[in-house]
């Protein structure tokens, strides 16, 4: 396949947070607001005049810094940020808005208000408690949690909360969410017209930098391949889904594709599901309810403790190797990760011994760092996909001829 | 007459007495024990004639205690340490009474062994009580009118229905027996591990979720209450259990409580999980709350906060002999497992207050004047160096006056307006086990210093478990803390309950070096600085 | 009478030399640490062995 037009400028936007769009939006005026967590609805960050910046830390191989804060023992996706913010890379937000989903994350984000490393005249650092449940109960705590942190502060900041800037809000992210909908259901073609590590990048450009920014590049790549030519043979092996924590380095993607894998599906953090469905506003609901509504009900961090959450979890994904044509699933954890190290193996266990998909369990570092164990891991688990499809291709033909 | 021969025996066989043997440099605690690292003494420690009948005393009713839990149903005490590994553990239960207590005299001893006995009691009749309503074991006549319980969540509620029985399912085979026997939990991580889990998630957690995979839970009741209490991986853990009780018939259900237990809006919603978890409790055993019964046992939580109160008062003064592990393990079975169900628990309140403020009174100065430094301790209840304390203050004179979890929820119930109550249990149990300063945002760790100022303080001591996520974040915050304030403090590494990643030897060695290097202080009893006991209970 | 006296004597005797037999076993047991050492050294060792042979229903 043709390389697409924007894909350098994709790969370049992600090279450091504050990119070129990051900077155009804030050199405009806008108000740039940081998150990490899928807690925090993007759209509610998205209001006119302020943009959301999903929080990376491209690159971050050592973190000496954020080891001392946090240790070596936590997190390195939540040390890397710490680190990457007292380097200085963070200094456009104006506010930090957390979650605390999980420890190391909530005292990551603690130490933007402790230590103040984002030197920016205002920044304001927020942090929610997130709900284990979607009852009505946990709906309420949830919507009391966002209007009390998330929404006051905006305000303070001086940004429109209005219901009008709300269905604006809405408006944009469903129009983000089609786009990249649109691009992502290439992936479901027998021949995909787009690759697993090309929609990382189009899916991660969207979340950190200013929607109004990007969409005309989105609006032109999803024009791309809609008349996209694909190779004539599939220079793919078996196609896989990738379910996981925070992957938001595409050279993680790049490694399993160069291992022979298609990735047909994201579900993990910073992928697009959950987080490209649209919103639908229902009868008698208020914008603001609206989002805290669709946002509880899509979440499916491993976190969730109802037995609905738990079984939406592996529901979903099992859905996904339908809906995507998957062979397997690649089911990843990162280091000193507590929730992603018991659903790893809570899932892949449902996965293939209760619903016969082959799952393969990874644990990596934030960075790429185990890169060689991790290709030979993938190597593996492509080959065993490739040889049950033979196996399964064989009994077919016995049993067609017999 | 008496008070003479006592002296004249006293001197006689002080030479037997390891306080002694220590301050005359001619021995010491370790010199009853063989090199051989089991922890198993030679023979008991003599500590004068008065203290070694007390202590003697105490021994015998513990040997009644378990003889009573035997006798009442010998059968299914049998069959239980026949089925379960973690019932073995508990034969270690005698070793575990002396060592927690070593060099303990006069009025410590007797407020120890006070508490001990009094825990030594509850957990027979409660361990009694499983075994013999135990499904895999026969059942019982309460077997379908029990409720099971996360360990962390506070059981006050269910006073509210007595005609059931509400039990936690992890402290008998996980929490409180690896403060008996360190080798017991291994067991069940290296079982969770072998199914994939990550050797790096909080070990208490993978202990639990490796009891539920090696199907060793006890079977009982219709119902379990899972939750999220303190942390993390506790809600992560419930995941792998509640399929093990599904399995066996029992169904579960999450109660939550807040992460931020400090804000109104987290105060809210717990009061609302509360709610609903006495409704699915009444949906599944077809009982009704009866908020009489509650009130009843909020009477008795609220005699025992009002006496915490009073002590942590008296803590702040020299002349407590109540301080260390006596305390902690009091307190934290005292809470979390009598939560106001057993006025047996208030009668042991009243004499050891007594006791106390008669100290006070007479100005009385524990551990023979010998304590050099007073610590608060941020550190986790269930550990397998559950005689640490004892040791500090044995080897250097280091007083840990009171422990971080001792702070559990301790305010007032209402004992009259249903809706109130409801108010105040669920902040009540929003602060259980490992969470009241350890989740909930920094403020909350950082109050450590308040409450070491408090106490009159000069250490605080932080039990560093190298797999908790939610400390580790706030690691060099703590030691920035310190410095500013002007306390001597520690971090003691350790792995919560996999005594085989930092053994207690090596904790003890950060002590050593600390007191030694930075303090410049030499040890009280130099047998005790560097000993073998890895292959002890 | 002398029988019902003799008897309480005898009964006192027997209560005494039980009390004096169990205290001198108990404290015996007490002092020299028997019961641990039984414990630790015999019946854990014992027991564990049962342990590591039991087949027991491992699953997730």
């Amino acid at each position: 396949m043709h390389d697409l037009k924007h894909i350098l400028y994709f790969e370049t936007l992600l090279d450091e947070p504050a990119n070129e769009l990051v900077k155009q939006a804030v050199e405009d005026g806008d108000t740039a607001l940081g998150y990490n967590c899928y807690y925090i609805p993007e759209t509610l960050l998205n209001l006119p005049g302020s943009f959301s910046s999903r929080l990376r830390a491209p690159h971050c191989e050592a973190t000496p810094i954020g080891d001392y804060y946090l240790t070596n023992r936590n997190c390195p996706y939540t040390r890397a940020i710490l680190e990457r913010a007292i380097e200085g890379s963070y200094n456009y937000l104006s506010a930090l808005f957390g979650a605390e989903a999980c420890s190391a994350m909530e005292r990551m984000e603690e130490h933007f208000e402790t230590i103040k490393p984002v030197k920016h005249d205002p920044f304001v650092t927020s942090i929610i408690d997130a709900p284990l449940k979607s009852d009505q109960a946990a709906l309420n705590y949830y919507k009391k949690e966002l209007q009390d942190k998330v929404l006051a502060n905006l305000k303070v900041l001086g940004i429109d909360t209005s219901d009008d800037a709300l269905r604006a809000a809405i408006d944009d992210h469903n129009e983000v969410s089609r786009i990249i909908t649109e691009i992502g259901d290439f992936r479901k073609l027998d021949n995909p017209t787009v690759t697993g590590y090309e929609f990382h990048l189009i899916q991660l450009v969207s979340e950190v930098c200013p929607h109004r920014l990007i969409l005309p590049y989105l609006r032109e790549t999803l024009e791309e391949i809609q008349n996209r030519e694909p190779d004539p043979s599939p220079a793919f092996r078996a196609r896989v889904i990738v379910c996981g924590s925070e992957i938001d380095d595409p050279e993680f993607t790049k490694l399993l594709e160069f291992c022979g894998a298609r990735v047909v599906g994201d579900r993990y953090c910073f992928g697009s599901k959950p987080s490209r469905e649209q919103i639908e506003i229902l009868d008698g609901e208020s914008p603001f309810d609206a989002i805290c509504r669709h946002y509880l009900e899509t979440n499916l961090c491993p976190r969730f403790m109802a037995e609905e959450k738990i079984d939406q979890r592996t529901d979903v994904l099992e859905a996904m190797v339908e809906e995507y044509k998957a062979d397997g699933i690649v089911v990843e954890s990162m280091k000193f990760c507590e929730f992603w190290s018991y659903e790893k193996v809570l899932a892949s266990h449902i996965l293939s011994n209760e619903r016969g998909i082959p799952t393969c369990q990874i644990e990596k570092d934030y960075t790429l760092t185990g890169a060689g164990q991790l290709r030979t891991r993938f190597q593996a688990f492509v080959e065993g996909l490739e040889i049950k499809k033979i196996e399964t291709a064989g009994a077919k033909g016995k049993g067609a001829s017999s | 007459m008496k008070k003479e021969l006592i002296a004249f025996i006293d001197q006689k066989l002080q030479k037997y007495d390891p306080v002694w043997m220590a301050e005359n440099g001619v021995g010491g605690q370790r010199s009853r024990y063989r090199d051989d690292g089991t922890g198993i003494a030679r023979y008991r420690e003599w500590r004068g004639v008065e203290d070694t009948f007390q202590d003697y005393k105490a021994w015998l009713k513990n040997v009644g205690y378990m003889g009573a839990m035997v006798a009442k149903d010998p059968v299914k005490i049998m069959k239980g340490i026949w089925e379960y590994r973690w019932m073995g553990s508990f034969l270690g239960s005698f070793a575990f009474v002396d060592r927690i207590f070593e060099g303990y005299r006069g009025r410590e001893l007797d407020i120890a062994n006070i508490h001990g006995n009094a825990i030594v009691r509850i957990l027979t009749l409660r361990i009694g009580l499983i075994l013999h309503n135990d499904k895999r074991l026969g059942g019982g006549e309460m077997t379908d009118k029990m409720i099971g319980l996360d360990e962390t969540i506070p059981p006050l509620f269910t006073a509210g229905f007595p005609t059931l029985n509400a039990e936690p399912m992890q402290t008998m085979p996980e929490f409180v027996v690896c403060d008996v026997d360190q080798h017991l939990d291994p067991y069940y991580i290296d079982v969770a591990e072998s199914y994939g889990l990550a050797p790096d998630v909080c070990s208490r957690c993978s202990a639990e979720t490796g009891v539920a995979i090696d199907d060793a839970f006890p079977v009982f009741g219709k119902l379990v209450l899972s939750t999220n209490q303190p942390c993390n991986a506790s809600e992560a853990t419930s995941m792998f259990q509640r399929r093990r009780f599904n399995s066996k018939g029992i169904e579960d259900y999450p109660f939550v409580f807040a992460m931020q237990h400090n804000t109104k809006n987290g105060n809210d919603y717990s009061k609302e999980e509360l709610r609903q978890a006495i409704k699915k409790i009444e949906d599944v055993y077809g009982v009704k709350y009866d908020w009489d019964a509650l009130f009843k046992a909020a009477k008795n939580m609220n005699h025992q906060n009002q006496i915490e109160l009073e002590k942590w008062e008296l803590f702040a003064t020299p002349y407590s002999p109540l301080s260390g592990i006596s305390e902690s393990l009091y307190k934290l079975v005292e809470w979390a497992l009598v939560n106001g169900h057993d006025a047996y628990f208030n009668e042991v309140d009243d004499k050891v207050i007594e006791i106390l403020r008669q100290s006070v009174r007479d100005q009385y100065l524990p551990y023979k004047g010998k304590t050099r430094h007073r610590a608060f301790l941020w550190g986790p209840s269930a550990m397998y160096y559950t005689d640490f304390p004892t040791w500090t203050q044995n080897c250097w004179g280091i007083n840990i006056v009171l422990n971080m979890d001792s702070t559990m929820g301790h305010n007032m119930i209402d004992t009259e307006d249903p809706e109130k109550a409801l108010e105040d249990l669920a902040k009540f149990s929003e602060k259980g086990v490992m969470r009241h300063h350890a989740v909930g945002g920094w403020d909350n760790v950082n109050a450590v210093w308040e409450w070491a100022a408090k106490l009159n303080c000069d250490m605080v001591i932080c039990n560093d478990n190298v797999a908790c996520k939610g400390m580790n974040g706030v690691h060099a915050l703590l030691e920035e803390q310190a410095a500013a304030f002007g306390f001597h403090f520690m971090f003691l590494p350790h792995d919560l309950e996999d005594c085989r990643t930092i053994p207690r030897k090596e904790i003890r060695k950060a002590v050593n070096d600390y007191m030694s290097i930075v303090m410049g202080e030499e040890p009280l009893d130099a047998t005790l600085v560097d000993f073998d006991d890895a292959e002890a209970w | 009478m002398k029988k019902l006296f003799s008897m309480i004597i005898k009964l006192i005797r027997t209560a005494v030399i039980a009390g004096v037999v169990g205290f001198v076993l108990t404290f015996t047991i007490y002092m020299t640490n028997a019961e641990n050492k039984l414990i630790y050294f015999v019946v854990r060792p014992f027991l564990t062995k049962h342990y590591d042979k039991q087949a027991r229903d491992r699953r997730i």
